[in-house]
């Protein structure tokens, strides 16, 4: 398939370490697994606090955060231009050769990648989440994300129905869009050294307790599992506007004794919480993909789970009990799962979950999107104005005259700082990873 | 146990499978797009078809206030040209609100004398305070000139207009369960700000105290009373609407004849032309369902 190709990538989003979440987790791991196959990662992403400038992460992988103050749910304030010299300036002195933005609603990956496109390079982006059709927020998003992908050279979504949701909103063809899931860090997700006792059973709920994530089924679900099994108990961790809620319901049927509430979780803590269950319940009413589920699978936890956007995808039918989003359901779902839990060993779904999921895999899998979107052909500004204009009657022309600007704005910093005064940086690999990426390296040429 | 490793490995695999585990699926790229893709997208599901007759006799209710809203202006007018003078005015804020009291008391079932008495010392501690309050009510506006006040009542009335509730009532009835919503409260403030600001032009504190009582008492109890008189029997409520109408039309008829043509038009527009816009405007709809919507709950949440 042709010889091997460096790349030189920049990931952008505005969610990074220190955040912690899905599309957080999924841009660090993608990056360290990228970077072991002899790649060149940088991440971009806003200040967090007084964590601003360049700080250099495991496996010397380089994060520049941006001196912009997040302004709402941790997104920077949609100005169009103001990024362009920054983005340029990083462009220019990593050499980069690719930008691969995250997260539909990332202002800072929308600006990135947009000034990426006026400057000639190719872009990738990969959507995490789901979005309706009807409400007024989804239509201004779609609206957005419609400007962004009308010239994205590919684009990546976490689950199949996400990629249904994708093409749908952003009218591109399907086969530009690859499905490449999330992974778990089996290694971080270790079940639980010795058996737990079976006459106890422990069900564990992680999840930020907001209406998206179905705390309200919470409330009814729980007071009915433990009037049917006097046997249950809940362990509850997180924390969000529904915990009082929670909190009264466990007053009111007075299950202070069996419903246990942590509040909020560190990520590090997880695995600890993770493996005093036996049983994972997952509430949420709209997911694409849900790490959570991997993560408690790979510590041997049975799930259960409503059935909702890419969550069926995610593990085989023995691995999880599906619900559909209702009370009475998830309660048969709960019943079903202690009955079949004899019958399952923490450690054998540990190793399952090792030979299903793998970051490896995924950048491997990243790496041949990268490979297709540099060898997209290059198209000259009217061209790509066409293909804009054909976006909306009123939102096409808008988006044209966005890209003019920002073409003009682009060769008038070229005449105020011409881009071979930018110093580039030179390349370094850390020592004592040296090894490990040559070798990487080889066993990736041998494999093609 | 093993069965999702022994199912990938085994021949019969070469089926795509909608999964995201195992990995990439042999010999299918990850930009493989199934025949299934959007197999689950259901169109138009929860469009129900609309009929031009209901659509039309729904809009009678927009028309009816519009011409209560009309009448009220006219009232204003004719107290600001001095034909009509505070006697003429109480008597019309009498019968009114004898009129609106034997209405409420054939629609509705619950009412009793009790209540009827409870309404009535409500009704009189309103009056009585309105009556005190008129002398300042008549000087709030004194250095402000008569266009200004024009201009502002008349946006503050087309701001009532395009957030009245027109379904609801704006005063909780009797046995409502849900509380008036916040878009109806603005509406109902505007109108009285617009009361107030119109009634401190007036002379006298006589005047302005008659006045604001007429204003106040339409903006405020007539929606309850339309509501009733929709919820007691529609064909009523049909036939009271085309009284009302013809009534206010002939009365702008006699003010001008510009603003008689005016609000003819509006009338058709709300009647005719906007139930049919609505419909042509149905084909075009087109909702998107699928797996990726958020899921509703089937409960509701007490809070």
């Amino acid at each position: 398939m042709g010889e091997w190709k460096r790349h030189r990538i920049l990931m952008v989003s505005d969610f990074f370490y220190p955040n912690f979440g899905g599309v957080e987790n999924h841009i660090y791991y993608l990056s360290q697994c990228l970077l072991k196959l002899g790649h060149k990662v940088v991440v971009m992403t806003h200040a967090y606090n007084n964590r601003s400038g360049v700080r250099y992460m495991t496996g010397g992988l380089k994060v520049y955060y941006v001196p912009w103050k997040p302004f709402l749910m941790q997104n920077t304030f949609p100005t169009f231009y103001g990024t362009l010299p920054i983005v340029r300036t990083i462009l220019i002195r990593e050499k980069i050769s690719l930008v691969h933005g995250h997260q539909a609603f990332s202002t800072l990956c929308h600006e990135a990648l947009m000034h990426a496109r006026t400057m000639g390079y190719k872009v990738v982006f990969t959507d995490h989440s789901l979005y309706g059709f009807a409400d007024a927020g989804s239509i201004h998003m779609n609206k957005v994300l419609q400007f962004t992908l009308a010239e994205v050279s590919q684009a990546i979504c976490v689950s199949h129905t996400s990629k249904e949701n994708t093409v749908l909103r952003s009218g591109l063809p399907p086969e530009k869009v690859f499905v490449i899931p999330n992974a778990v860090d089996t290694a971080m997700f270790k079940p639980a050294p010795e058996r737990l006792s079976s006459h106890e059973i422990v069900i564990v709920v992680i999840s930020r307790l907001v209406y998206r994530k179905g705390a309200d089924l919470l409330v009814e679900v729980i007071p009915e599992v433990c009037r049917l099994y006097p046997n249950v108990r809940f362990i509850v961790g997180g924390d969000g506007p529904k915990r009082v809620r929670l909190e009264e319901m466990r007053e009111k049927h007075s299950l202070q004794d069996r419903v246990e509430m942590l509040g909020a979780v560190q990520h590090s803590q997880v695995r600890s919480v993770l493996i005093t269950g036996h049983i994972f319940l997952n509430s949420s009413l709209t997911e694409a993909f849900c790490i959570a589920i991997l993560e408690a699978a790979s510590c041997g936890l049975l799930t259960v789970s409503t059935r909702v956007g890419g969550v069926p995808e995610v593990l085989p039918d023995d691995m999880i009990v599906l619900a559909k989003p209702d009370p009475s359901d998830m309660v048969q779902a709960i019943k079903k799962a202690i009955s079949i839990l004899p019958k399952i060993d923490p450690q054998e779904m540990h190793n399952r979950m090792k030979e299903l999921y793998n970051w490896h895999d995924v950048a491997k899998r990243t790496e041949i999107v990268y490979d297709r979107a540099l060898k997209c052909s290059n198209q000259n500004l009217l061209q790509r104005l066409s293909r804009y204009l054909s976006c909306g009657a009123w939102a096409g022309k808008l988006f044209c005259l966005v890209m003019i600007i920002d073409f003009l704005l682009w060769h008038l910093l070229q005449l105020w700082k011409p881009a071979e005064d930018i110093e580039e940086v030179p390349d370094f690999v850390l020592s004592h990873d040296q090894d490990e990426g040559i070798s990487q390296d080889n066993e990736n040429q041998s494999l093609r | 146990m093993d069965t999702g490793i022994t199912e990938r490995t085994s021949p019969a695999q070469a089926k795509w499978r909608k999964v995201a585990y195992g990995g990439m699926q042999p010999g299918f790229d990850d930009n493989h797009t199934d025949e299934s893709f959007l197999e689950e997208m259901v169109t138009n599901a929860n469009v129900g078809k609309r009929d031009m007759l209901k659509v039309m006799q729904d809009s009678v209710s927009i028309a009816q206030y519009l011409c209560i809203v009309a009448l009220i202006g006219l009232v204003w007018i004719y107290t600001l040209k001095s034909t009509l003078n505070e006697n003429s005015l109480l008597l019309l804020d009498v019968t009114l609100l004898g009129l609106g009291f034997l209405i409420l008391l054939l629609t509705q079932e619950m009412f009793s004398l009790n209540l009827l008495f409870h309404y009535f010392l409500n009704i009189s501690f309103f009056t009585t305070g309105l009556y005190l309050l008129a002398p300042i009510y008549q000087t709030l506006t004194r250095s402000i000139s008569s266009d200004s006040i024009w201009a502002v009542t008349v946006s503050l009335l087309v701001l009532h207009l395009f957030l009245h509730d027109y379904f609801g009532s704006t005063i909780r009835t009797l046995g409502a369960a849900s509380n008036p919503t916040l878009t109806s409260c603005i509406s109902l403030n505007a109108s009285v700000v617009a009361s107030v600001f119109i009634a401190s032009r007036l002379p006298s504190s006589q005047l302005v105290f008659a006045m604001m009582l007429f204003s106040l008492q339409v903006f405020l109890f007539a929606p309850l009373v339309t509501y009733c008189i929709r919820k007691y029997s529609f064909r009523l409520h049909l036939w009271c609407s085309f009284g009302l109408m013809i009534a206010t039309l002939a009365l702008v008829y006699t003010l001008h004849l510009f603003l008689f043509v005016v609000f003819l038009g509006l009338l058709v527009f709300v009647t005719v032309v906007c139930p049919y816009w609505l419909i042509r405007m149905q084909e075009y709809k087109f909702e998107i369902n699928g797996p990726w919507d958020e899921a509703k709950l089937c409960f509701d949440i007490i809070d």
